[in-house]
């Protein structure tokens, strides 16, 4: 294991984050391709602080933050699901159609 | 160890939103305790960031990584104040609207906006990636509920829906960049980084740079990342519209003058015709989409996509000079922005918010009329009001640096601007209403904040005439 392998597996958590939230038309679907996309980055900043960085608590650190901070805004992205779940009864992508030019 | 007082401000933000939401708990829900504490908490902060003295060179540190320096000082000023107009925009909306627009809780509404406030405030002073990113999602979060706010209201969840799954998607971009940034150069600090980027570069660092600007794309609405904004401002209740337009563009902004002046500075001059791009495409865009708008809500989201192309271009300047004129405009564009909403909230408590209810305005109410006016020649730049001097100086910076082809397409999209500007005003002054209008009735908090608010427009175009420089106190 080396940190090229790491950056490589972390690019790829996060292209597949990428396309899993165009592809996906799912609400939470959605939620858990961004959920990737962020711990693609946590990936990337473990690697880092392990195998290059000079101040390798710092990126360790980073990650941990980084999990509490998403953890708040999945919390509220939940609840502003319900409130739509509550409305339309599904919870599909496209029914996001009332608001356009 | 004992607290410096340039802190006082910080921790008074930090600790009276607590104070606001738990007075709820012993008042009636009628009370008027949360709100009065909330008027004396912010109006203190302000009042205590106005004592910090200016022109204190390097700025401050306060555990190696909270700096107040004159730009986090004035930027601190700017947030405050939209802080204070957002609430006292919302305050109608809780008191005695249609059923439609009927919000609740207001203690906890100022809360949020605390502290998003108080997000903004961790941006300017951060000195290290992991409060910078600390910072930027407190600035965020509240407002993805408070764009919820209204629950009865379709439009506002599928609007905060919107607003959630594209700021998300925005903070993992910057994360990404964030993370590249902290393997390039080894650690988190801003002075180390910078340190590490002027001992040159490598293809690192530009995925990371590209990283950072996708990510604060979204953010600051710049184009190609701009189109949730449209949706959002509509859906959104109008005080939150406002609060969206100003605090979180302000932040976002604080965050690109931090990054592009601190940490990458020795790569400025490289990422110049990056920055130029964003700024031409986003200003051109903003302009167009705002032509054929109807809306007045949509119309303000394109507007303030253009503005932020217009800020773009001074960061183009030099350190100091790009400063001055983005805390300039920004109270400018604060003030403008806060006027136009306060009268298009006032028209939306009896008509809809559309070009159409704005007929007949100056018949109904003069004042109200010449409040609009000035507030949309200020956001087109026209002199003597605060606007054009605000434009001039984001201009005359982008063009020290020799950047005068994109200077010169912005002036030229100055005059797209004004033509939507006036088509606005033209609808308030010109066209002749159909059938009877319901009457406009101003509360008096209402009428004395609109008074304030054009006083304030016009005085702030004045006042650089006045003295000889009023920036000549400020040092970066």
């Amino acid at each position: 294991m080396n940190l090229l392998n790491c950056l490589i597996l972390a690019f790829l958590l996060f292209g597949i984050g990428v396309w899993g939230l165009m592809r996906r038309r799912h609400l939470i679907g959605m939620l858990i391709s961004i959920e990737l996309m962020l711990n693609a980055a946590n990936i990337n900043f473990i690697s880092f602080a392990y195998f290059t960085a000079h101040d390798s608590t710092a990126g360790a650190l980073f990650s941990i933050f980084v999990i509490a901070v998403t953890a708040c805004e999945m919390a509220i992205a939940l609840a502003i699901i319900v409130t739509m779940y509550r409305r339309h009864k599904s919870l599909d992508a496209d029914q996001l159609r009332e608001l356009h030019d | 160890m004992s607290i410096p007082n340039y802190l006082f401000p910080d921790i008074l933000l930090l600790i009276f939103p607590f104070i606001v939401i738990g007075s709820r708990l012993f008042c009636s829900t009628q009370s008027k305790v949360p709100w009065r504490i909330a008027n004396v908490g912010f109006i203190a902060i302000f009042i205590l960031l106005n004592l910090i003295p200016l022109a204190s060179g390097e700025g401050r540190l306060f555990i190696s990584n909270w700096k107040i320096d004159d730009f986090g000082v004035l930027m601190r000023e700017v947030l405050i104040i939209s802080a204070i107009l957002g609430m006292w925009l919302s305050k109608d909306y809780f008191e005695h609207s249609g059923e439609r627009q009927q919000m609740h809780q207001i203690a906890e509404f100022i809360g949020a906006i605390a502290f998003a406030t108080f997000g903004g405030f961790t941006v300017v002073s951060a000195c290290d990636l992991l409060t910078f990113f600390l910072g930027l999602e407190m600035a965020t979060i509240p407002m993805y509920a408070l764009t919820a706010w209204n629950k009865k209201d379709q439009l506002g969840s599928e609007a905060a829906t919107k607003y959630i799954l594209m700021g998300s998607v925005a903070t993992a971009f910057e994360l990404f960049g964030f993370s590249y940034l902290y393997g390039f150069a080894g650690s988190l600090h801003f002075s180390e980084i910078q340190y590490a980027i002027s001992n040159g570069t490598n293809p690192l660092l530009w995925v990371a740079v590209l990283f950072l600007f996708c990510g604060i794309g979204f953010k600051l609405t710049l184009f190609p990342f701009h189109t949730w904004a449209p949706d959002v401002y509509e859906g959104a209740p109008t005080p939150v519209t406002a609060v969206i337009s100003v605090t979180s563009k302000a932040t976002a902004i604080a965050f690109l003058v931090v990054l592009v002046f601190g940490p990458l500075a020795p790569i400025q001059e490289q990422i110049a015709p990056l920055i130029a791009l964003l700024a031409g495409t986003t200003l051109f865009v903003g302009n167009l989409g705002a032509l054929k708008q109807s809306r007045l809500r949509r119309f303000m989201a394109y507007s303030s996509i253009a503005q932020a192309g217009y800020i773009m271009v001074a960061l183009l300047g030099p350190a100091t000079m790009a400063k001055t004129a983005i805390i300039y405009y920004l109270f400018v564009y604060a003030v403008s922005n806060y006027l136009a909403f306060f009268v298009f909230g006032i028209i939306g408590h009896y008509r809809e918010e559309t070009f159409a209810s704005l007929r007949g305005l100056s018949k109904q109410d003069v004042n109200l009329a010449i409040a609009l006016a000035i507030s949309m020649f200020s956001l087109a730049g026209i002199p003597p009001l605060a606007g054009f001097f605000g434009k001039f100086h984001l201009f005359f910076s982008g063009a020290s640096t020799g950047h005068y082809a994109i200077v010169a397409f912005a002036v030229l999209n100055n005059v797209i601007a004004l033509f939507y500007y006036i088509q606005l005003i033209k609808s308030a002054w010109v066209d002749e209403p159909e059938g009877n209008l319901s009457p406009i009735r101003l509360t008096k908090r209402q009428r004395n904040v609109v008074i304030l608010l054009s006083v304030m427009v016009v005085a702030l175009g004045i006042l650089p005439f006045l003295s000889n420089n009023v920036f000549a106190g400020f040092s970066y």
